[in-house]
Parts: C-alpha cells; structure tokens; sequence
C-alpha cells in the first residue's frame, strides 16, 4: 500500500536493524509515511526535521535511554507535538509509570503484538486530532 | 583449628562437593542455608580463628581461596553468559514474529487459507519461542544477582485479579473453574509487585496446564498460620498432582517431572526456579502440598506491612 497524500507520519526510534527494517514494513504497508533513526541523538534530528505525528521509541537505545529522549522532544517546542508510544522490554506496572512521567502517551511490551500496535497508533493519532480540533463546547 | 563458614543454597552442588572436600581436610564448616545468596565461603578471622603456625595449612588455605574466587566468578559468567545469548536469540525471533504477522494481516497481499494457516504457525510457534527465552533471561538475571526488589505496599487481591485477567482466555478455553478468596481485613503485602505478580501467574498458568478440562482452580490469601504478621498466598487445582518424591525437585532449575523425550509438557523448566528466587529474595518461602491424582496445592508466604512495621496508609 502507498502512502496517501494526507497519510501521517511516524519517526522509528529503534537500534536493531533487522527489527527496524520489519517494523517500517509494518507502518508503510499499513499506510503511513515512516522514517527512521537508529540512536536517541539521531531520533532528536530526526524529529527537528520532520515534524512527525507520532514517534514510536524503543527504550533500550545505544546513547541514550529512551525515556531521556522523550524527555528531551517534549521539552523542544519543536517537537512537542508529536505523540510518543514506547516499546519497552517487559510489561511492568513501574515500567508504565515511568513512560507517562517521561512524556510518553502510551507503551507497548516487546514482543509487539502488530494488531494491538496498530490499534494504539490509531488512538493515539485520533487523540492527536482532537487536540488539534477540538470540539465545539455543547451549550 | 581453622574454621569455615560455609554459605550455600541446598541445591548448589559445587558449593555442597566442596563442602565435602573440606570435610575430609579436616576443616570445621559451618553451613547457612537457602537465604538466596548462592554459594559462598568465607574464612572466619579475628578471635574465632586460630593463629595459623601451620604454614603449610596456610597455603591450602591460600589455594582454597583461589579455588572460590574462580568458582564465584564462574557461577556469574553462566549467569551473564546465559543472559547475552537469550538476548541475542530474541532479535531475530522478534523480526520473524513481525514479518509473519505482516504476512497474517494481508499487508503484503492476501493469502489463502492453507497460506494463513502456516503463516499462522510460524507466529505461534515463534511466540512460544520468544516466551521461554524471555524465561531463562529472568532467571538469567536472578542468578547474576542482578534483579533489585522494588518494594511497595498493595493489596494482594488486585495482583490476584491480575494474574486471573492475564490467563482468562487459557481458562475459559479449557473451561476451567476459577475461585479467588482473599481474607477479610488482610494487610497489604510489602514487597516488589511486578516479581510476585510474575510469581502467580506463573503459578496459575502451571495449574491452567496439568488440570484437565473443566477442573477447578482456587487462588486464597490468608494470613499465614505459622506467623500471622505474613501473608500466605495459595493456588489450589484438581489437577494430575504431584509425587511426594518430585516436590523438592520441581523448585530446581531444568527440573521436570517427566523429563523423558516423550513427555507431554513443555517449557523451560525454569518457571519455579524463578518463582522460588523471587520469593526466597523477600526472604519468603514457597512449597507445595500435593499427591499424584489428587490435584495440587502451591503456596508462597510474603511479608506484610506488619513484618515490616509500618501501618497502612488510610
């Protein structure tokens, strides 16, 4: 499937390669624009340039924590904006309430479920949307 | 006379022929057993140890001490050993899991049903895959001493209804009967909740496996008869039971009862080796009741606020 012209964009923050290459498959087939970065300080870059909807961060990052990293793109104004689901090692209670401290909207265990990631990419994408525009306040 | 004191788990037979070997040298050993700190041997010094004249003792001692170091650093390079190639084994997996999921979903084209059907099995079969691996990486990690406690004070109802909510799907499959009773007024439990958490689910799912169809499984938490400052937790089932002769050696890691090429379970035979670290590292204790055919009893026993004197916040 290619992506639409109004198609939106997703920032891969992972360091494997080869899990890196599955999941941009994933995302294209399923119709959104993807790009990708290997390493927190690449995900920063990254994220400066493009402006991307959501970013999915693995946390378990060569340079740095991937938590350190949302923290880092929620502080910018620049990349404010962008969603950030994490993809942590082992579904932890802890582990959850360090992502939402960190800026995080949402985490997903490894080993993803595809469906179940998709499915939270496209809440949080509408979440996203309502900020965005919200809706009138009911009389 | 030289003395030793010797630390050790009961099951660690390094430390246990060790042991013996010094024994018959002539050493007085003392031996503390199961607190979780794996094998150790420390020369007592000070007044407890006499001046050694004897130079030759002194340098069996020397060599003895070697001898440790090497067994200690050997006992966290398995662990670390272990850990490194769980780890590499799960990145490609996760790329197979991935990409079969792709195939699964249509995304690269619709497959017939025979396709799904194998595609189907690739993903099972690697997810199973993926699940034991995750395994011998926790036990990894507990043998590497590299797991902290994080403890915290809740009550242990919820992380019942957690482990039940997680397996709810294995239940209803089999159409197994599923009882939670937890004891009125019971103090919360002080201890890390993800680890007993694991610890119960790994419990339940055991009792999902060796229980035929539409038999019962009943999880309680009391206070605990023998000291009522902890809480006991149990998982009861009606399922196959176990022999009184297998029961100390179902906590061993690698252990299964049917360890025959034919046998019908599968797993790492890990689970309860971590349940029991786990438990033994909040200085807990873990045992089972059981007969064979006469379904299992699987308890563990946890501190609560009281042991650990603090009151419940209101």
């Amino acid at each position: 499937m290619n992506a639409k012209p109004d198609a939106r964009s997703i920032l891969l923050v992972e360091d494997n390669e080869t899990i890196r290459n599955a999941f941009a498959v994933l995302l294209r087939e399923s119709g959104y624009v993807v790009e990708q970065a290997a390493s927190g300080a690449d995900a920063l870059a990254r994220a400066a340039e493009m402006d991307p909807d959501l970013i999915l961060m693995d946390l378990g990052l060569p340079d740095m924590n991937g938590l350190e990293v949302t923290r880092r793109l929620k502080k910018d104004p620049a990349t404010a904006r962008a969603r950030v689901i994490a993809i942590t090692g082992r579904a932890l209670e802890t582990a959850y309430e360090a992502c939402i401290a960190a800026g995080c909207s949402a985490y997903v265990a490894k080993p993803v479920d595809t469906r179940l990631l998709l499915r939270i990419i496209e809440e949080e994408l509408g979440k996203a949307r309502l900020e965005k525009h919200p809706k009138p306040p009911q009389t | 006379m030289i003395e030793l004191q010797l630390f050790l788990r009961g099951d660690h037979e390094e430390a246990v022929r060790l042991r013996e070997v010094l024994g018959r040298e002539g050493f007085v050993l003392k031996r503390s057993l199961d607190r979780g700190e794996g094998a150790e041997i420390r020369l007592l010094e000070g007044a407890d140890a006499p001046h050694v004249e004897d130079e030759e003792k002194a340098r069996q001692i020397e060599e003895l001490e070697v001898a440790l170091r090497e067994l200690r650093n050997l006992d966290v390079a398995k662990s670390q050993f272990l850990a490194n190639v769980s780890h590499e084994l799960r990145t490609p997996l996760t790329a197979i899991v991935t990409y079969g999921e792709v195939l699964r979903d249509g995304l690269l084209g619709e497959l017939n049903d025979r396709q799904g059907e194998a595609v189907q099995s690739v993903i099972s079969s690697s997810r199973q895959l993926l699940g034991m691996i995750e395994e011998i990486l926790t036990y990894a990690r507990t043998g590497a001493r590299a797991i902290d406690l994080e403890a915290s004070n809740f009550p242990i109802g919820g992380v019942i209804e957690s482990a039940h909510e997680m397996s709810a799907s294995l239940i209803r499959k089999k159409g197994l009967n599923w009882e939670t009773t937890v004891e009125v007024e019971l103090p919360s439990a002080s201890a890390d909740r993800d680890k007993i958490l694991h610890v119960l689910t790994n419990l339940v799912g055991n009792a999902i496996e060796f229980t035929p169809a539409h038999g019962h499984i009943r999880v309680s938490a009391r206070r605990w008869e023998t000291d009522p400052a902890w809480l006991c937790i149990a998982v009861e089932d009606s399922g196959i039971g176990i022999d009184a002769q297998h029961h100390e050696m179902i906590f061993r890691e690698f252990a299964q009862v049917d360890s025959s090429r034919s046998r019908q379970h599968h797993g790492t035979g890990l689970g309860l080796a971590i349940a029991r670290n786990f438990i033994q590292l909040h200085g807990g204790q873990i045992g089972v009741d059981s007969e064979l055919g006469h379904g299992s009893r699987f308890f563990f026993t946890l501190p609560s606020v009281e042991v650990n004197g603090l009151s419940e916040e209101p």
